[in-house]
């Protein structure tokens, strides 16, 4: 099936990625072509926009990335992007000789290395997004190739820079605010809705961050807390209003389980639509009831599950047993049960995987960002540093997150990058209050796509929303993406958080093995004695800032 | 690269050469021969537009532009150069100016494709182990 081929296909990453390249210049294609096959990508060319557009409706899971010229005569190659980006969620490399594109011509063999991370960003958008799994996110297109853009790198650098600090200061003491963080904040449920009905007394539109707060008078919150929130949550539901109708109400539900899986919404949100039962086991059932018995401020308080965009690896994650998310899971959560032989790691696309070496007092997160680390440096040597179980994929992952060229969403990444410290809810507010607002702002690219690499918003609402939502698997799919595309540290984070309950959601069928497992994690833990480390574990030490 | 090539061809060339391999053992010359097909094509085209007197200085501009971008591909710099300052031209819509350096572009272009006949020439009848050597 389609997931099974994408399994196999992240599998490989960036082995065998299988790239269309277009441009009408014949030289510039055959040598296109020929750096692409020293990657070792699999590459079709055709000097037709055209023809590109027809091979990629021909059949939308035959490439995994579109790589393309943009000033082409049949076509520009920014309509061809745009098509491609809306019609198959592909990303889309721009190729120019101009000055200020993704990668500039002539093309060099080391930007086409990285391209394969705009795949798997644009993956984890999709998965976080979507409900059907059939399609490939390909909301990361413009994120282009980080080589070409110094912004992105400094950006990067920063964030890496901030995550190794915050790293540091996690480690110390992840309960209280250490003296250079601002205290975290957790999005507790209660808190976000009188969020949600602050901002809907004001207009969505119109909600600002300070009459947010004085509307939600509660003590201790900042405004830019309120504002750091707020952005999330806008990215979050542009992303489920892109997927699926999302409603607000669902959004509200889904946005919080993603982010605080401490409160007990491990279990991912249930996917509204999807056949699959998210849900498989009957406690994870109940907590589902129980957020959903929360007063939504909108919604028919029926279904969180309905209308929530559940991330297809969710979906998928249920289907697939193989995924192995949870392998990546387990490893980052010493406290989970590892989970291994459920997910193959070679399929896990995006499993973010534990660090062995996790403790659990330690957030994994350290290590992950750790990883991430490693991953920049080099990816082969990301491999010593990640645990045998896992595939390549989640090498990529890592990977992904060094040398994420775009600054993706930041609230992705900060929530990770805070997350180490305090695990629990590090990820998603955490700390990150610098860098979220700046990874915010700069990321919101990187997974939707399709025309800008700033008008991501994607980012994975999800994301925000702490890490505890790692453990549901509509986290991932956001997170993911989120991580992803803001910042190599700090998706893996999240991802590896999330790896717990299913991974990124480059795949589906990871995802569903992500949330499978982690279901089931949860079903044979109850509370983890570190407090729930894997899962959340979070819960112990959010902080937020 | 012989020294009748320095100026000429710039690193971008020597990146081809890496990437011409066992599996790929004509890379160089494969490419080649595609650039020196468009480019025949778009001097032609361009010729033509001159000719006409017109000086639809966009659309010159436009094959300037194609021109240009396989000529860095295969790293022809003084190609490449000549292909800038036409272009500069077009933009100052200067016709004159066009002109007299289009006739720059298509003399290195021309002497760019008889460096690199000689050069695979001799490439072909030294072996594969001399053709490494030479790239270096």
């Amino acid at each position: 099936m389609t997931v099974e081929q994408d399994c196999v296909a992240l599998d490989q990453f960036p082995v065998g990625m299988r790239v269309l390249a277009v441009d009408d210049d014949q030289t510039c294609l055959r040598i296109l072509e020929s750096l692409l096959h020293r990657c070792q990508y699999h590459v079709t060319t055709t000097n037709q926009a055209q023809k590109a557009l027809e091979l990629l409706r021909e059949n939308k899971n035959k490439f995994d990335l579109v790589i393309s010229d943009v000033d082409m005569p049949d076509m520009d190659g920014f309509k061809l992007l745009e098509l491609v980006g809306l019609e198959m969620d592909l990303p889309v490399i721009r190729v120019t000789h101009g000055a200020c594109d993704y990668l500039l011509k002539p093309v060099r063999i080391e930007e086409l290395k990285n391209i394969w991370q705009h795949v798997v960003r644009s993956r984890f958008d999709k998965n976080r997004g979507s409900n059907n799994g059939d399609k490939k996110d390909g909301s990361g297109n413009n994120e282009g190739v980080a080589n070409s853009d110094p912004n992105n790198g400094r950006a990067n650098r920063k964030r890496k820079d901030q995550y190794n600090e915050d790293e540091d200061e996690e480690r110390d003491d992840n309960d209280d605010p250490s003296s250079q963080k601002k205290p975290r904040v957790v999005w507790t449920v209660e808190l976000h809705k009188k969020f949600v009905a602050a901002v809907n007394q004001l207009g969505f539109e119109k909600a600002m961050p300070k009459k947010i707060l004085d509307l939600m008078n509660v003590e201790k919150l900042t405004r830019e807390n309120v504002a750091s929130h707020l952005q999330k949550f806008r990215l979050y539901l542009k992303r489920i209003s892109g997927n699926q109708q999302a409603i607000m109400a669902n959004s509200d539900l889904h946005f919080l389980q993603m982010s605080n899986g401490l409160d007990g919404f491990h279990h991912r949100p249930i996917p509204v639509g999807s056949g699959q039962n998210v849900l498989q086991n009957p406690t994870d059932l109940g907590k589902f009831h129980h957020v959903s018995s929360l007063p939504l401020n909108h919604i028919d308080g029926g279904n969180i599950l309905q209308g929530l965009p559940m991330p297809l690896e969710f979906d998928q994650l249920q289907t697939n047993n193989n995924k192995s998310i949870i392998a990546g899971n387990s490893m980052a959560f010493p406290s989970f049960p590892t989970q291994q032989s459920s997910l193959p790691n070679n399929n896990n696309h995006l499993v973010l995987e534990g660090h062995p070496q996790a403790s659990p007092s330690a957030f994994p997160g350290h290590q992950i960002n750790k990883r991430l680390e490693h991953w920049s440096n080099a990816v082969s040597s990301s491999s010593s540093t990640l645990p045998p179980a896992q595939n390549s994929n989640s090498i990529i992952i890592g990977h992904q997150f060094d040398v994420s060229p775009l600054p993706h969403s930041k609230p992705d990444s900060l929530e990770w990058n805070t997350q180490n410290a305090s695990s629990s809810y590090s990820i998603p507010f955490c700390d990150s209050t610098i860098p979220l607002t700046s990874s915010m702002n700069t990321n919101p690219r990187a997974f939707y796509r399709t025309t800008d690499l700033d008008s991501n918003a994607n980012v994975q609402p999800g994301v925000y929303y702490d890490s505890s939502q790692m453990r549901q698997s509509g986290n991932y799919g956001p997170t993911t993406d989120a991580m992803l595309s803001s910042n190599p540290k700090e998706g893996f984070i999240v991802g590896q958080q999330k790896l717990q309950s299913g991974f990124m959601g480059a795949e589906a069928g990871s995802l569903d093995d992500i949330v499978n497992s982690t279901m089931k994690q949860e079903q044979s833990q109850g509370d983890l004695s570190e407090g729930d480390l894997g899962y959340g574990g979070f819960s112990s030490l959010r902080t937020c800032l | 690269m012989g020294k009748c090539m320095q100026g000429y061809l710039d690193e971008q060339f020597m990146e081809l050469e890496e990437l011409q391999d066992d599996v790929n053992p004509n890379f160089v010359e494969e490419v080649a021969t595609l650039y020196f097909k468009d480019s025949a094509r778009l001097i032609n085209s361009i010729d033509q537009a001159l000719e006409r007197g017109s000086f639809d200085f966009n659309r010159l501009d436009n094959y300037m532009h194609q021109f240009k971008g396989s000529s860095t591909s295969i790293g022809a710099s003084k190609v490449k150069t000549e292909c800038t300052m036409f272009r500069e031209y077009c933009r100052m819509g200067n016709a004159e100016g066009c002109l007299r350096t289009f006739q720059q572009v298509k003399k290195e272009h021309a002497t760019l494709r008889k460096k690199l006949e000689h050069y695979f020439q001799l490439a072909r009848q030294a072996g594969p182990k001399e053709t490494a050597r030479r790239s270096k």
